[in-house]
């Protein structure tokens, strides 16, 4: 139980670092998403049951400081938690190269389907902006998430 | 009842209670960004002196162009008060009705949005200090946003650069009528202009006033570019917003 609540104050503190000192390394807008991380760690360690929990609120924690009218974010971050922890079980995720494409998936996809239901709700995002975005944000998350996963694996 | 039968159930259970709680979580926010207020005021303090450290050299050349140019406006704002004052003497020979001045009440970012195009941030004050939602929100530079969500102590403004957020603006120089709205990226675009519209680069966009939702006269941005829409129906305009939208530490909510 320890163990939980201390992965818990991870996303705490993980959630909190993203809204506001991760805004000094943004390039381009874009800044890794480190709740992401944390969802996709708390799949590939826990069992599904603590997983989906984590997923839960690392997405819970994504949507307090969004403006959709729903909670967006809790939604695919469970989804993805749940299918990273099916992959996990279907397949063996233990060289640092697959987590890695792994992260780099789920990222690229996340950031589709967030794009798609703001494009859903009726909101214009240019083309350019999109693809910018998307390659920026699967290089730049992908990129913090060994830092992350051997630091929290450390602990 | 078989296995499976009970399995497919408690599934169409789970999910149905979790689409549930997603429906409940916008007015769970508040409450939410409350509790958070402390530990964000302290992780921002610390972010303010992280890129005071990280960013020391160009803070130094900054801080010596913005006091050559603070000087050359101090003077500018002297002649500036002349005319005011001589305007404000002729309005009232000719008794025009005065224009009231907003009132506003200034905040502080303590947070913004974890999405990578930040479109909202968190401010400091909210319903205790008289702000409520649909106020305008500016910096010292020009139009910054508008309230969206305003919790007791905290509040969650949209910022420009968001795409569901449309502000009606004037060309300043010959008051060509269009919406602003955000692109997710680090310019807006100006729609709806009519192919003869008169608007060229390096034009100011103000907002109108022509609602209610944004004080006239605001400045928003300066025009970058100028393109053919799609259909070739009308025109665009790209603008380059005049507030700084993604690095802003302190806003003012205009009070109507």
């Amino acid at each position: 139980m320890k163990n939980k609540l201390k992965f818990l104050s991870y996303i705490l503190v993980l959630g909190l670092l993203q809204a506001t000192a991760l805004d000094i390394f943004k390039v381009f807008n874009i800044k890794p998403d480190l709740l992401l991380i944390i969802a996709v760690i708390a799949a590939l360690r826990y069992e599904l049951k603590w997983a989906i929990i984590f997923s839960f609120a690392a997405g819970f924690f994504k949507d307090i400081f969004s403006a959709q009218n729903f909670g967006m974010n809790s939604g695919l971050f469970v989804m993805w938690g749940y299918l990273v922890y099916k992959a996990n079980k279907e397949v063996s995720i233990d060289y640092d190269l697959i987590r890695l494409a792994l992260m780099a998936l789920v990222t690229a996809l996340n950031f589709i389907f967030t794009q798609a239901i703001l494009v859903y709700l009726g909101n214009y995002i240019p083309l350019g902006v999109f693809l910018r975005g998307i390659i920026l944000q699967v290089i730049y998350t992908s990129l913090a998430f060994p830092i992350l996963y051997k630091l929290i694996k450390d602990e | 009842m078989s296995k499976l039968n009970k399995k497919l159930i408690s599934s169409v259970v789970f999910v149905v209670l979790f689409f549930f709680i997603l429906s409940w979580i916008p007015y769970a926010r508040p409450a939410a960004l409350s509790v958070l207020k402390i530990p964000l005021y302290i992780f921002n303090g610390a972010k303010r002196e992280l890129a005071g450290i990280i960013f020391y050299h160009r803070n130094y050349v900054l801080n010596g162009r913005l006091t050559s140019e603070n000087n050359l406006l101090r003077n500018k704002f002297n002649t500036l008060n002349e005319i005011y004052l001589e305007n404000a003497r002729l309005k009232k020979l000719l008794s025009f009705k005065q224009q009231s001045s907003f009132k506003v009440i200034p905040a502080r970012v303590i947070g913004r949005s974890m999405d990578s195009f930040a479109s909202v941030v968190i401010i400091d004050k909210g319903n205790f200090n008289g702000i409520r939602r649909g106020m305008s929100v500016i910096t010292h530079l020009g139009l910054l946003g508008r309230v969206i969500e305003s919790s007791k102590d905290s509040s969650k403004v949209m910022i420009l650069s968001d795409p569901s957020l449309g502000v009606s603006g004037v060309v300043q120089r010959t008051r060509q009528e269009g919406l602003v709205c955000g692109t997710l990226g680090m310019y807006l675009i100006m729609k709806y202009l009519p192919q003869d519209a008169d608007i060229r680069i390096q034009d100011r966009v103000i907002t109108s006033g022509f609602n209610q939702a944004y004080p006239k006269g605001i400045l928003i941005g300066t025009v970058v570019e100028i393109g053919n829409e799609f259909s070739s129906l009308g025109r665009y305009a790209v603008i380059r917003p005049a507030a700084n939208l993604s690095h802003t530490e302190e806003v003012l909510v205009v009070v109507p």
